[in-house]
C-alpha cells in the first residue's frame, strides 16, 4: 500500500506542489512569528541583564496599579531625593544613584521633530557611575552644565549629530537649546529599539521633568565583601511605606516581561493571520483530496478487488497526507526563520532599529509548526480519505463509477448546524465579549457555509455566467456549463477563496464603520475649530506652555487643554480624560442626560452613560477610586453624557486631574477662534517653536483620523492577502485537475473544431464564475461578519455601521480578475493537449 | 486503392500518398502504417477493415488531420493537410470534417441539440435550422434534442454524434467503429441513415468497423493488414466481405 501511495505521489508532482504551498505558507508565518519574537526576546532580556548588571538592589515607589496599555509597565510614584543619602548611609552600601526620566524630543536640523514611530522619546538623568549608568559613553563626555546633553548613537547617527553640535529638545516646559557632550549606546545597544535618548545631568533633568527633589528610583551596588541579603534588609528597613527595595534581576525581569509582553500582543496578532492561512488551506487540501480520490476511483476499487482492505485504502490516502504536511512544515519552517530575518530587515529599515542578537530557533517554534502543519493536512484529508473507503471494489468494473458521498441533505443538515451554532458562539461572544467566541464562531460559520455553498452554487454560477456565455459564445457557454456541472466541486473550490473575502469584507465593514463613528464622535464631541495634538501618532504629548501659547493668539477665543492618564475606577483600570473647566462649554460638546458640565468645575466625575448603567452609577453618588500618585479617595459622579468615543467613559477638570496625576502632558489643546482670516495661520506661526504639534482644522482632524483608520486596514488586506492567494492556488488546482480530468472531453471539442484560444476561453470563463461565486458568498457572509462585529462594539464608540459598497464591489471585480489569472495556466494546459492523446486517453 | 489510377485522386474527398506512421524508436518501434496509398471516393461510402492493430484507425486519424503521419502526406479535396498549422487543422476539422467515434462522442454538459450544432457554434456560424430539422427527425432524435447525453440510450448518443458530424455539411465524415458498441438493430438503423446521406446529399464517408454485415451497408471496401492496404472490395455483400476475410486468413 506505501508503494501505492507513493507511486500516486509521484504520478502527481504538480498537484502536491500546489497542496503544499498553502501550508508551506502556514507554517512559514509560524515560524517566523515565534523566531522574530524568540529571538528579539532574547536580545532584550541579554540587553536589558547587561545594563543592571551591576545593579544589586533598586529602591522605588510602590506599584500603584499595572497599566492596561500594551506594553506599559507598572505605575509608580517617585521618592524624595532625600532617600539618597539615606540609602547611601546604609553599612554595606558601595554606590547609590539616583535616577529621573521623562519627556524630551530632539528637534532634527532641518527644525522637524525626530519621530521614532511609535517608540517613545525619553529624557533622563545621566548616571556619572558607570557601573550603574543604562548609557554607556562612546564618545565626549558626561553632562555637567544645565546646558548639556548626552545623545544616544542612534539619533546621532541617523540625523548626524556630533559631540561639541548644538541641539534643541521638547520638553514638558518650553523647548530649550543644548549642547552635545557625549554620545551613548544604551547598554551594546544604539538606542532602545527605536526610541530616542537625551541624558542630562541629575539636576537638570529633575527640573526640565518638574520633579525637583524627588527621584524616580535609586540604584544601588553593594560595597565589596558586603552580604546582599543584609544590606536588602537594612535598606527596607529605612524605607518609608510607599517606597520599596528589588533586586536588580528583578528589574531585569520585569523590563523583560513588559516587552515580552508587547511583543506576545505583536506575535499572537499574526499568528491569528497564520492561523487564517492554515484554515483557508485546509479547504484547499480537503478539496484537491477529494477530487483526486474521486479521479482514482476506478484505481482505488481495483486495489480493493485484488485484496486491498478497506483500512489499507484509507492509510493510504492519509499517507499522502502527512507526507505532503511534513514535508512541507518543514520547508515552512526554514522559510519561516529567514522571513523572520527579513522582517528585522524591514522593520530597520523604517528606522525601528531593534538590538542584534543571536537568531533564536526554539523548540516549540518546530513542535508547534510541526503539529499543525501535519495536523491541518490530515485532518482535511480524514473526509476525503473515508469516501475512498467507501468506494465498492464493483466500480473498477462499471463504465461510470459513481460514488455516493454524503448525501446532499446530511451535507445541509450539518451546514446548518455548524452555522447556527457559529451564529450563536458569535453573538455570545461579541456580547460577552469574549474573542475566542467570536473567532470560534466564525470558524464555524464559515465550515457551515461551505457545507451548504453547494446549493446556491448551481443557481448563482448559472446567473454568473449568461453574461460571459453571451459575450464568449460557445466556450463562454461551455465554461458555464462545467462550473455548474459539479455543484460540490464548484462549492468546495470557491469555499477557500470565500473565507478569504469574508475576512477581507469584514474587515472593511469594520473599518468603514469605524471610520464614519470617528467622525461622527469628532463632530459630537468638538465645538472647537481647531484642534494641536502631538504630530506622533497622537500618541505622544507636548509642552505644557503650548495652551499659554496659543491662547494669546489674536482671535482665539477659548482654548481647552486635554489630559489623559489611567487610574482605578471602582478597582478596574481605566482611563481619565481631563479637560480645562473655564472654557470647556466652548470646545467640547458633551450632551449631558442628567446633571451638569458644571460639577467639572467642582472637583467632580462625569461618566458616560454606558459606564453609569455597566457600574451601576447614578448622579450624586460617592465612588472609589484610586491614584498612583495620590492614592485610594472617592469622587461624586457630577453627570452623565451620552457616550463618545473621543472623549472616553470618564471626564474630569484640569485641576482635579492635575492634583492627582504627577506631570501630566498635556494631549490635545482645543482651540475656539472667532472666525477672523488668518488665525489658523497665526496659531501655526506662534506655535513654529513646537515643530511637534500638528494644528489641524477639525476637518482635517477627521480626515487624519480616517486617514489612521485606512493604515491600519491597509496592513490587515495585506496580511488577509495571503490567505486570498492560498485560495487562488486551490481555484488553480482545481482547474488543473478538472482539465486532467476531462482530457478526452477537451480533445473531442479539439477534435470537433474548438480553437486553442477558445479552449482557454472556457477554461478562463469557468475559473471567473468559481472566483465570482466564492467572492459574492464571502462578501456576504463578511458583510454580515463586520455588521455584527460594529454593532456590538457600539458601546466602544462604534457608533454608525457603514457598508464600504465601492469597496466591496473593487472586491468583487479584484476577484473576477484573479480567477482570470488563476486560470492562466490550466487554460494554456488545456489548450496544448494533443487531440489524438486527448480522445485516446483511457 | 492504389495510385495506378491517378486520375481518381483528383476527385477523391481524401486521399494518402506513402504514408508511414511509427510510434516509438529502435527496437520499440510500430510501424502502424508503412506506406499506405489510398483513395476515399467522393460521395460514396467507403469502409475500412482489417484486423486489430492493422492500423485502421491510425490511418484515419492521420487522414483527418487528428494526428501528423511519420512521413507521407494526406489530402483532403485535393489540399496538402500536412502544410497545415495547428489552427489550420482545427478550421479544417470544423468546417471540412466530420467525426463519429465509437464511445464518448458527445460533451455532457451539453443538450443533445447543443451537441449537434457545437461545430456551427463553434465557428460563430448560423445554424441552418431546417436542416437541423431534417438531421434530427431522419434519425429519430427530435424528441430528444433537449436532453443531456446521459439521459440518452447508446444508440441514441451515436445518432446524435452523426447529426453533429453532418451540421456542417462536410466534405467527409470519418467514423471509427460507430457502431461497435451498439446492438444489430440501432446498429443496422445507423448505417442505414449513413447509407442514405450518401445517397440522397453525396455524403462521403468514411468508416472503420470490424462487422461484415456493416460494411455491407458501404460501396467499396478497404482492407488493411499491417499497416497496408491488403485488398478492395467493391459493392459488398455480407457474404463476400466474409469470403474476402477469409481469404485473407483473419
Ligand atoms: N500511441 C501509440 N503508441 C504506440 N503504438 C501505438 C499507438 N497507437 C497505436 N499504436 C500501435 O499501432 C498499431 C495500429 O494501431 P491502430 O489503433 O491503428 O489499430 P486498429 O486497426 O485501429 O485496431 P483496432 O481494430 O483494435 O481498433 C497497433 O499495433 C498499435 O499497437
Ligand atoms: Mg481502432
Amino acid at each position: 500500500m506505501w508503494k501505492v501511495a507513493v507511486r500516486g505521489m509521484r504520478a502527481h508532482k504538480l498537484r502536491l506542489v500546489l497542496t503544499a504551498l498553502a501550508i508551506v505558507l502556514g507554517v512559514t508565518f509560524i515560524s517566523g512569528t515565534y523566531v522574530l519574537t524568540d529571538t528579539l526576546n532574547n536580545t532584550f532580556s541579554v540587553l536589558f541583564g547587561n545594563i543592571y548588571k551591576h545593579v544589586d538592589f533598586q529602591v522605588r515607589g510602590v506599584a500603584a496599579f499595572e497599566s492596561n496599555a500594551p506594553g506599559g509597565g507598572a505605575v509608580r510614584r517617585a521618592i524624595p531625593e532625600s532617600l539618597l543619602a539615606k540609602v547611601r548611609r546604609v553599612p554595606g552600601v558601595g554606590v547609590a544613584q539616583g535616577t529621573v526620566a521623562g519627556y524630551a524630543q530632539y528637534i532634527a536640523r532641518d527644525g522637524k521633530a525626530v519621530v521614532t514611530g511609535g517608540a517613545p522619546t525619553i529624557g533622563l538623568s545621566f548616571d556619572p557611575n558607570d557601573e550603574l549608568s543604562a548609557l554607556r559613553l562612546t564618545q565626549g563626555t558626561a553632562p555637567t552644565s544645565p546646558h548639556d546633553v548626552v545623545m544616544d548613537a542612534g539619533t546621532a547617527g541617523k540625523y548626524h549629530f556630533t559631540v561639541g553640535d548644538r541641539v534643541r529638545i521638547l520638553l514638558l516646559g518650553p523647548p530649550e537649546t543644548f549642547t552635545i557632550t557625549g554620545i551613548a549606546t544604551f547598554g551594546t545597544a544604539n538606542n532602545l529599539a527605536g526610541a530616542t535618548l537625551a541624558a542630562f545631568t541629575l539636576t537638570t533633568a529633575q527640573a526640565l521633568f518638574h520633579e525637583p527633589g524627588r527621584l524616580d528610583s535609586i540604584n544601588v551596588r553593594v560595597a565589596p565583601g558586603a552580604d546582599k541579603t543584609q544590606v536588602q534588609r537594612a535598606l527596607a528597613a529605612i524605607l518609608p511605606h510607599g517606597v520599596e527595595v528589588v533586586t536588580g534581576q528583578t528589574v531585569v525581569n520585569e523590563q523583560t516581561s513588559t516587552i515580552s509582553k508587547a511583543l506576545g500582543f505583536f506575535s499572537i496578532a499574526l499568528l491569528v493571520f497564520a492561523f487564517i492561512s492554515l484554515f483557508v488551506g485546509a479547504f484547499t487540501i480537503f478539496n484537491t483530496f477529494t477530487i483526486t480520490v474521486g479521479q482514482r476511483t476506478r484505481e482505488l476499487a481495483l486495489l480493493r478487488i485484488v485484496g486491498a482492505s478497506r483500512r489499507q485504502v484509507f492509510w493510504s490516502v492519509l499517507v499522502e497526507a502527512a507526507v505532503i504536511g511534513l514535508v512541507s512544515s518543514l520547508i515552512g519552517l526554514a522559510l519561516g526563520v529567514l522571513a523572520a530575518v527579513g522582517l528585522v530587515k524591514l522593520l530597520s529599515g523604517f528606522g525601528i532599529t531593534l538590538p542584534t542578537g543571536p537568531l533564536v530557533f526554539e523548540a516549540r517554534t518546530a513542535i508547534v509548526g510541526l503539529l499543525v502543519g501535519v495536523g491541518v493536512t490530515l485532518v482535511a484529508a480524514v473526509g476525503p480519505a473515508r469516501n475512498a473507503v467507501r468506494i465498492p471494489p464493483v466500480a473498477a468494473l462499471v463504465d461510470h463509477p459513481v460514488v455516493h458521498a454524503a448525501t446532499l441533505r446530511r451535507r445541509y443538515v450539518v451546514g446548518g448546524l455548524f452555522s447556527a451554532v457559529g451564529i450563536g458562539a458569535l453573538a455570545d461572544g461579541l456580547t460577552k465579549p469574549a474573542i475566542q467566541l467570536v473567532g470560534l464562531g466564525a470558524v464555524c460559520i464559515f465550515i457551515g457555509v461551505a457545507q451548504l455553498a453547494p446549493v446556491v452554487a448551481r443557481p448563482i454560477a448559472s446567473v454568473l455566467g449568461r453574461p460571459l456565455a453571451k459575450l464568449l459564445g460557445t466556450p463562454g457557454r461551455l465554461g458555464r456549463e462545467n462550473s455548474m456541472r459539479s455543484p460540490r466541486r464548484t462549492a468546495q473550490t470557491a469555499s477557500a477563496l470565500m473565507i478569504g473575502l469574508a475576512l477581507i469584507s469584514a474587515v472593511a465593514v469594520f473599518g468603514a464603520s469605524l471610520s464614519r463613528s470617528a467622525t461622527s464622535s469628532i463632530d459630537n464631541a468638538i465645538s472647537a475649530n481647531l484642534i494641536v495634538t502631538s504630530s506622533s501618532n497622537g500618541m505622544g504629548g507636548f509642552s505644557d506652555t503650548v495652551p499659554g501659547v496659543a491662547a494669546a493668539v489674536a482671535g482665539v477665543t477659548a482654548t481647552s487643554t486635554v489630559y489623559a492618564g489611567e487610574f482605578e475606577f471602582q478597582h478596574s483600570i481605566s482611563t481619565m480624560t481631563a479637560i480645562s473647566t473655564k472654557s470647556v462649554g466652548l470646545t467640547l460638546i458633551l450632551r449631558m442626560t442628567e446633571g451638569t458640565v458644571g460639577a467639572l468645575a467642582h472637583g467632580e466625575l462625569l461618566v458616560d452613560s454606558t459606564t453609569a448603567m455597566t457600574s451601576h452609577v447614578a448622579v450624586g453618588d460617592f465612588v472609589s477610586v484610586r491614584f498612583a500618585k495620590t492614592g485610594a479617595s472617592t469622587v461624586r459622579i457630577g453627570g452623565i453624557y451620552e457616550p463618545n468615543a473621543l472623549i472616553g467613559s470618564y471626564l474630569s477638570g484640569d485641576g482635579f486631574f492635575l492634583s492627582h496625576f504627577e506631570n501630566p502632558v498635556p494631549l490635545a489643546v482645543l482651540l475656539q477662534t472667532n472666525g477672523s482670516t488668518g488665525v489658523e495661520r497665526r496659531v501655526i506661526a506662534a506655535l513654529h517653536a513646537y515643530p511637534n504639534l500638528k494644528i489641524q482644522t477639525r476637518t482635517q482632524f477627521e480626515k487624519a483620523q480616517q486617514a489612521q483608520v485606512s493604515q491600519l486596514l491597509g496592513l490587515i488586506y495585506a496580511l488577509l492577502a495571503l490567505a486570498v492567494l492560498i485560495a487562488l492556488i486551490g481555484i488553480v488546482n482545481t482547474l488543473m485537475l478538472s482539465v486532467f480530468e476531462r482530457t478526452r472531453e477537451i480533445g473531442l471539442l479539439r477534435a470537433v473544431g474548438m480553437k486553442r484560444r477558445q479552449v482557454r476561453t472556457m477554461i478562463r470563463a469557468e475559473s471567473v464564475i468559481l472566483a465570482l461565486f466564492g467572492a459574492i458568498i464571502g462578501i456576504l457572509v463578511g458583510t454580515f461578519l463586520g455588521v455584527a462585529l460594529a454593532a456590538s462594539l457600539r458601546q466602544q464608540g462604534i457608533t454608525e455601521i457603514a457598508v464600504p459598497v465601492s469597496s466591496l464591489v473593487t472586491f468583487l471585480v479584484l476577484a473576477g480578475l484573479l480567477g482570470l489569472g488563476a486560470a492562466s495556466w490550466p487554460a494554456r494546459h488545456a489548450a496544448k493537449l494533443d487531440v489524438l492523446a486527448a480522445i485516446s486517453t483511457e | 486503392m492504389t495510385l495506378t489510377e491517378p486520375d481518381r485522386t483528383v476527385t477523391a474527398a481524401a486521399h494518402a500518398v506513402d504514408l508511414f506512421k511509427t510510434y516509438g524508436t529502435g527496437d520499440a518501434a510500430v510501424h502502424a502504417l508503412s506506406g499506405v496509398n489510398v483513395a476515399f471516393d467522393r460521395g460514396r461510402f467507403t469502409a475500412v477493415m482489417g484486423p486489430s492493430g492493422s492500423g485502421k484507425s491510425t490511418l484515419m486519424h492521420c487522414m483527418a488531420g487528428l494526428d501528423r503521419p511519420t512521413s507521407g502526406r494526406t489530402f483532403i479535396g485535393g489540399q496538402d493537410i500536412s502544410l497545415l498549422n495547428d489552427a489550420g487543422l482545427t478550421q479544417l476539422r470544423r468546417d471540412r470534417i466530420g467525426f463519429v467515434f465509437q464511445a464518448f462522442n458527445l460533451v455532457p454538459t451539453l443538450t443533445a441539440r447543443e451537441n449537434v450544432t457545437l461545430p456551427a457554434d463553434l465557428a460563430g456560424k448560423k445554424v441552418d435550422l431546417e436542416w437541423l430539422a431534417y438531421l434530427a427527425d431522419a434519425l429519430g432524435i427530435t424528441d430528444r434534442l433537449s436532453h443531456r447525453p446521459s439521459e440518452l440510450s447508446g444508440g441514441q448518443q451515436q445518432r446524435v454524434a452523426c447529426a453533429r458530424a453532418l451540421i456542417n455539411r462536410p466534405e467527409l465524415i470519418f467514423a471509427d467503429e460507430p457502431t461497435g458498441n451498439l446492438d444489430s438493430n440501432s446498429s443496422a438503423e445507423m448505417l442505414g441513415f449513413l447509407r442514405r446521406s450518401v445517397r440522397e446529399f453525396e455524403q462521403s464517408v468514411v468508416m472503420v468497423t470490424h462487422d461484415p454485415r456493416g460494411a455491407a451497408f458501404s460501396d467499396c471496401v478497404v482492407f488493411l493488414g499491417d499497416g497496408k492496404v491488403v485488398g478492395e472490395l467493391q459493392a459488398p455483400t455480407e457474404d463476400s466481405v466474409l469470403e474476402r476475410m477469409r481469404q485473407m486468413g483473419t
